[in-house]
């Protein structure tokens, strides 16, 4: 082919497209060396690259209920049935943070006076959240690289499960990382600057959330000491003298060593606390959207790292950096092994090079574009992508194969007109094919079953690259090709 | 391709789908026997009934290894080769696990561990079913929506439908157990499958021209575009299989197997009933 004819070829909008996304897939995937090793930006999935997943089940469930009693009246009745920290998501929904089974809640609800109307196992997107900036804070302490905490909520909003990936990590040691809490104390100011320690977090019975007082409007958090915890907190109260003058013993809460909150205590729990040991305290943050954002800090903080809800550990795995360097370089040959196979079988068929080259180039062109969208959007690569990829691979070529028998039908290569009429009615195949690919992955790309989304993903890409960019291409190249 | 023989006009469509439709009602046959036995059409792996994997490479010999894990629910020890050992635990509890974790990252500290609690596996399971099933529906929906007749569509999905119950009696007949990476290659089936299923009645329907042209045409092509795949597929799988590559040999297997059952589907099931279509409707 002469450059005239190369450029006449560009000029079609298909084969500019490609050219194109090849060109913008090859920065994206940026292939260069890092410390002397060849490094792309392509993201592995945790069984290419070394470390630890953990996927954890909430011990909670999401319920709707409904009652003819007042709310309040009925909330309290269930939180005493039940002995379980309750949080009401919205007017109807509760998420009641102890595991029970639905046949145990609809007794307890009845008995309560009211009703059970859903039940599903996990935690509302507000916990799910929270639970995901504890586990981020505790890892970022521990000056853990790359790690990624994902509730996995369903399309109701409810989280079911929360996903712990962990590069580099054992899982032993990921286990005790996530389990791991903090050391929370409380120490009151006695003259000056000076503090003197008064509890250690093992005092802190239960912890709330964020609640609002009537009169002021302020945020707080309710807490409340175990029996002994609150009388060693009055015995230093009165000692100290906070208890006669509170403004000048603030009370410092300390997580790690350092201060999250400080505040002095207030008059009327001076008052009672003179009187005799308190249980229940509130700590408040003040009042607006930036109380409300102090007070879920404090939250955390108060709890020392630990999860406001329990969870169980469902399922994990562990993959060091020896086998995932060797899975990589094996997936790398299979990919390479595959194409050569792929090429023998269109060569055994058409036995002309000026029509099986351009297939295997058209088809890699499709796995390099779609390894560059799979960087720009940060979609991880791991094994069961990786069969994906060579499956694409493999149907790829399928559709070429169509393409170019609908073009060479009865061995003659036809006029342009024809030619059209052809290529179109080949597409027309293409695309049913396509459209039941992807609408047979769609379950697996919505769903979270956790390997198998990436695998959906790359195959439903894969497919779209094709029937978009490539194979549309392909047609205005074998064209050109054949009527030479 | 020289070495496929079968002339797709020789045969009546009564003669083409009796063989296929034999097969069908054994695969289900043996599907429901396992069903009704245990409770599963396939053995589900440790993705669904629960579980712990390890993979770890030593010279050690399996009675060695079972005495290392012997406080532990072990299950069996495979061997691969290069010294590749696969170590199967039941389920245990989260402090078992972590002292099982820590005794293998002592002793062993390039080895695998997958773990896969066993509540946590049956909602995989529900899961895979789920998607299975709506998978199949998405693409019979769509496949109506393309022809709008219903005997081509009806062919196109009873051999899809034949394709997934075979090949899944076939996984149940060798042993290849039902996991999550194996579950993709069925959904991907589903989907795959029916592209030479389409290429034969596009041709029929849509093109000018005598029947058994078409038909022979569409066999040339189909032929080829289903080998193609399976050469990536039967490379992918002995590259990853004798490399001791975990997940790509189960997903390849069953793609392979899935693609073979398909040709003999494509070609006698759906290539029968169409042909049997087309003649009724008059055409020569």
């Amino acid at each position: 082919m002469n450059s005239k004819e190369l450029i006449a070829l560009l000029k079609n909008w298909q084969v500019a497209l490609l050219v194109i996304l090849l060109i913008a897939s090859a920065f994206l995937i940026y292939p260069h060396f890092d410390d002397g090793e060849p490094a792309t930006n392509i993201k592995y999935g945790l069984d290419l690259s070394d470390g630890t997943w953990l996927q954890m089940e909430f011990q909670s469930e999401v319920v709707g209920f409904q009652t003819d009693r007042p709310v309040s009246d009925f909330l309290a009745d269930i939180q005493k049935n039940l002995d379980a920290e309750i949080y009401q998501v919205d007017q109807n929904k509760l998420e009641i943070r102890t595991f029970y089974t639905r046949e145990q809640l609809e007794t307890a609800f009845t008995e309560s006076g009211g009703t059970l109307t859903s039940y599903e196992q996990g935690v509302s997107k507000e916990t799910a959240e929270q639970v995901k900036k504890i586990l981020e804070d505790k890892l970022n302490a521990l000056g853990t690289k790359d790690a990624k905490v994902n509730p996995l909520t369903g399309l109701n909003g409810i989280s079911h499960y929360v996903r712990v990936e962990l590069a580099g990590i054992s899982l032993s040691e990921a286990k005790e990382i996530v389990g791991k809490q903090g050391r929370f104390e409380i120490r009151m100011h006695t003259t000056g600057n000076a503090t003197e320690h008064v509890l250690y977090g093992d005092a802190i019975n239960t912890v709330g959330v964020p609640t609002q007082s009537v009169e002021g409007k302020t945020w707080g958090i309710p807490f409340t000491f175990t029996e002994q915890g609150a009388t060693e907190f009055r015995a230093a109260a009165i000692q100290y003298g906070a208890t006669t003058d509170p403004s000048q013993h603030y009370l410092d809460m300390l997580l790690d060593g350092n201060v999250v909150y400080s505040a002095p205590l207030a008059p009327s729990l001076a008052a009672n606390l003179q009187a005799g040991p308190v249980r229940e305290l509130s700590a408040s943050t003040g009042s607006g959207d930036e109380g409300l954002a102090d007070a879920k800090n404090l939250e955390i903080h108060l709890r020392a790292g630990a999860l406001p809800v329990e969870v169980k550990v469902a399922g994990s795995g562990y993959v060091p950096a020896a086998l995932s360097d060797y899975f990589k370089t094996m997936a790398m040959v299979a990919f390479i092994v595959a194409t050569i196979a792929v090429g023998i079988v269109i060569y055994l068929r058409y036995r002309e090079p000026a029509i099986v080259l351009p297939m295997i180039a058209i088809n890699l062109s499709e796995i390099v574009i779609l390894l560059g969208i799979a960087a720009a959007i940060e979609q991880q690569l791991d094994l069961a992508a990786i069969a994906g990829l060579i499956a694409v691979l493999g149907t790829g070529i399928d559709q070429l194969v169509i393409i170019t028998d609908e073009i060479l039908h009865e061995g003659r290569v036809p006029s342009p007109n024809i030619y059209q009429k052809r290529l179109t009615r080949a597409v027309g195949i293409i695309m049913v094919s396509a459209a039941t690919v992807i609408i047979a992955m769609l379950p697996l790309a919505l769903m979270d079953l956790s390997t198998l989304r990436g695998f959906a993903i790359i195959t439903i890409l894969g497919v779209l690259i094709g029937v978009l960019i490539t194979r549309p291409a392909y047609g205005k190249i074998i064209m050109a090709i054949l009527s030479k | 391709m020289g070495f496929i023989k079968y002339d797709v006009n020789r045969y009546t469509p009564k003669q083409m789908v009796v063989i296929p439709l034999v097969l069908l009602v054994l695969s289900l046959a043996v599907l429901g026997y396992n069903m009704t036995t245990t409770g599963m059409p396939i053995t589900p792996g440790m993705d669904f009934s629960g579980g712990t994997a390890v993979t770890l490479f030593t010279s050690e010999s399996p009675e060695s290894l079972s005495a290392s894990f012997s406080g532990y629910p072990l299950i069996s020890i495979g061997e691969g080769v290069n010294n590749g050992k696969y170590i199967k635990f039941g389920p245990m509890d989260d402090d078992s696990l972590q002292s099982l974790a820590t005794l293998i990252n002592e002793r062993y500290p390039d080895a695998k561990i997958d773990q896969i609690g066993a509540s946590f596996g049956e909602t995989l399971q529900n899961q895979a079913a789920i998607a299975l099933v709506l998978s199949f529906i998405g693409m019979a929906i769509v496949v109506f929506l393309a022809f709008r007749a219903f005997v081509p569509a009806g062919a196109v999905v009873l051999s899809a439908f034949a394709d997934i119950v075979m090949t899944a009696a076939v996984m149940a007949v060798i042993g290849i157990e039902l996991t999550l990476p194996t579950t993709a290659a069925l959904l991907m089936l589903i989907g795959y499958s029916v592209d030479s299923d389409i290429l034969l009645t596009m041709r029929v329907l849509k093109r000018q021209g005598k029947l058994d042209e078409k038909l022979s045409g569409a066999f040339h092509t189909g032929i080829i575009m289903t080998t193609t795949t399976l050469a990536a597929v039967a490379a992918m799988w002995a590259v990853t299989y004798f490399g001791n590559v975990p997940v790509i040999p189960e997903i390849s297997a069953v793609l392979f197997i899935g693609l073979l059952i398909d040709m003999m589907n494509t070609w006698l099931t759906n290539a029968g009933i169409i042909k049997w279509y087309m003649l009724g409707r008059g055409a020569k």
